[in-house]
């Protein structure tokens, strides 16, 4: 049984397609990584996910019943474009309204706990439109993690934060899905980030699903590359242009080779040409640039 | 591990507790509330003394010459609703309201108790759009498949305002009548039982004003001053009803009246403003 899965779906806006013939799995106990570009209908399929939009076609289910079934949507967890919190109460007021909302039995005690699981137990009493953007967030995470949710849908969940929210929201995250029953689809632009956490990852654009598949088959497709510094770069660069067909310069300064070979062919060939090679490494491209591959592949 | 995923199923009653749970801790945090209360209290008091204060003012008109005098109310219960007709002080439209004639109606048969209905609108249709406004909605609607209970639960905070709002109404008024030292005679035949029916019937009366509002304000999500302008007009036209339906002299049959009424156009418009949010997008 998986957490999410979606079949054929489709939503227009009058008469522009926002997503189209769209299909999706999450599978139970993962960290679904959405990725795609501003407008290619990534917060219009969680909102249809979430029931908040409805649908123009296809169907949605979640752990195997449909996406209407109250009982699922009740364990659900939802961070959506924004916290969704009333600006003139308290981030405690406000967490003990979702509480009570969730009807959670010992609300007061469940709420402290998330508050200090994103560690903003000691901003409690501010009021919500006082809080900072990254607090906000943080406000936002908790709000969703109330209840001990099994699916969480969060949509941009790391804008705003800093590093040491990063590092919170990762903790979450792995402890969330750590029983293998709970899932999280989270989409972000951070795509470095959402790398040290997804297990599994989907690609949309246009409305549609161009690819699915988990770290792993990430890391078997993600090209290898030698990255070197040398003397003389420009001619280095020049040298290994003659004998590979893709040689890049990277944003650090390392000459990049894309194709298969390895540090001591290319260190040979460039001692063989008075080249003294001062650095060089075997590296993989990240997610990052794997999708900018995808996306320059597809236009 | 698969068998380890089990979803509780919420009967109807506890969904609607905890919704109604949310609604009535957001109203009673909720300063907009205490205001329109306040306003409530205090707005009888003031009209009363100010009105009592110009009894006997004369002001003459520029262009005719004409002299009006100004009375003011002969009885605490102007507040609430027109005399019987058969009371020697309803009888002229000029001596009721205590500011002369105004076409035809009178300042105490329009500015009274009734005012609250178009209060109540205020803060339906605020209420309402704070959901969408704030996001909350969102939260709401994801962990609710059914939006039954919400629109329940909307048109009850509703009620529930709109009745204290009477209610204060009825004591700010009893409070001016007896500032400005206003009679609290019963004449014309009426009786206190006629005023407990009076009010009764205008309590039940709210929810037809606060199921228009709250379908209103569904419709209109978070454009609030979309919504309280849709809910004044709409307000406005049932506005003349509310005197008639529930007159001072009220008895069982019109709060039996406004009881049908009122479950009749809850459930129905109710219903509608279910199938509005069923049918449309809630963010």
């Amino acid at each position: 049984m998986n957490a999410v899965e979606i079949k054929n779906l489709s939503k227009n806006f009058g008469s522009k397609q926002a997503v189209c013939g769209l299909d999706m799995t999450v599978p139970m106990g993962s960290i679904y990584g959405f990725i795609g570009e501003n407008g290619s209908g990534k917060s219009t399929t969680e909102k249809m996910i979430c029931g908040l939009i409805p649908t123009s076609g296809g169907s949605i289910k979640l752990y195997g019943k449909d996406y209407t079934d109250e009982s699922v949507r009740a364990k659900m967890g939802v961070l959506i474009e924004s916290p969704g919190c009333f600006p003139g109460l308290t981030v405690f007021d406000n967490m003990m309204l979702q509480a009570a909302n969730l009807s959670i039995p010992d609300a007061e005690k469940e709420v402290i706990k998330v508050l200090k699981t994103v560690r903003m137990e000691g901003a409690a009493g501010n009021k919500y439109k006082n809080c900072s953007l990254g607090m906000k967030q943080r406000v936002g995470i908790a709000m969703a993690l109330l209840g001990n949710p099994t699916l969480l849908v969060l949509d941009e969940p790391l804008n705003g934060l800093d590093a040491d929210g990063m590092r919170i929201m990762r903790e979450v995250f792995c402890n969330v899905v750590k029983d293998g029953t709970r899932s999280i689809i989270v989409s972000s632009h951070l795509l470095g980030e959402l790398q040290k956490v997804a297990t599994h990852y989907g690609i949309i654009r246009h409305g549609k699903m161009i690819v699915e598949m988990t770290a792993d088959d990430l890391d078997a497709s993600c090209r290898t590359y030698v990255a070197l510094q040398a003397e003389e770069m420009n001619r280095t660069k020049m040298l290994l242009g003659y004998k590979y067909s893709r040689v890049e310069e990277d944003e650090a300064g390392y000459l990049r080779v894309y194709d298969l070979t390895t540090p001591e062919e290319i260190v040979t060939y460039l001692y063989e040409n008075s080249i003294c090679v001062t650095e060089i490494k075997t590296d993989k491209i990240g997610l990052e640039e794997y999708y900018i591959d995808l996306m320059k592949e597809g236009k | 591990m698969e068998g380890s995923v089990k979803f509780e199923i919420f009967g109807f009653g506890k969904r609607l507790k905890s919704m109604l749970k949310v609604d009535f801790r957001r109203m009673l945090k909720s300063r907009l509330f205490y205001i329109l209360i306040a306003c409530a209290l205090l707005v009888p008091i003031v009209m009363t003394v100010m009105l009592t204060m110009m009894d006997g003012q004369e002001s003459v008109n520029q262009q005719t010459g004409e002299v009006t005098i100004m009375e003011g109310p002969d009885s605490t219960w102007q507040s609430i609703g027109t005399l019987p007709s058969d009371e020697p002080a309803a009888t002229d439209a000029s001596a009721v309201g205590g500011m002369g004639a105004m076409g035809g109606m009178d300042v105490m048969s329009m500015c009274n108790i009734n005012m609250a209905f178009m209060g109540v609108a205020v803060f339906v249709c605020l209420f309402i759009s704070e959901d969408f406004r704030s996001g909350y909605a969102k939260n709401l609607f994801t962990v609710r498949a059914r939006k039954g209970e919400y629109v329940i639960s909307k048109t009850l905070v509703g009620f529930v305002c709109g009745a204290l709002m009477l209610i204060a109404y009825f004591i700010g008024a009893m409070l001016g009548g007896a500032i400005s030292s206003l009679s609290f005679e019963l004449v014309g035949g009426l009786t206190v039982g006629n005023i407990v029916m009076c009010m009764i019937a205008k309590i039940f009366l709210m929810f037809v004003f606060v199921s228009i509002f709250t379908l209103i304000s569904v419709a209109a999500k978070q454009k609030a001053w979309l919504s309280i302008c849709g809910s004044l007009g709409g307000g406005m036209l049932l506005f003349m009803m509310v005197s008639m339906i529930t007159p001072l002299n009220s008895t069982l049959i019109n709060v039996a009246l406004c009881l049908v009424g009122g479950l009749l156009f809850a459930l129905g418009l109710g219903a509608i403003s279910r199938v509005v949010l069923k049918k449309t997008s809630l963010v």
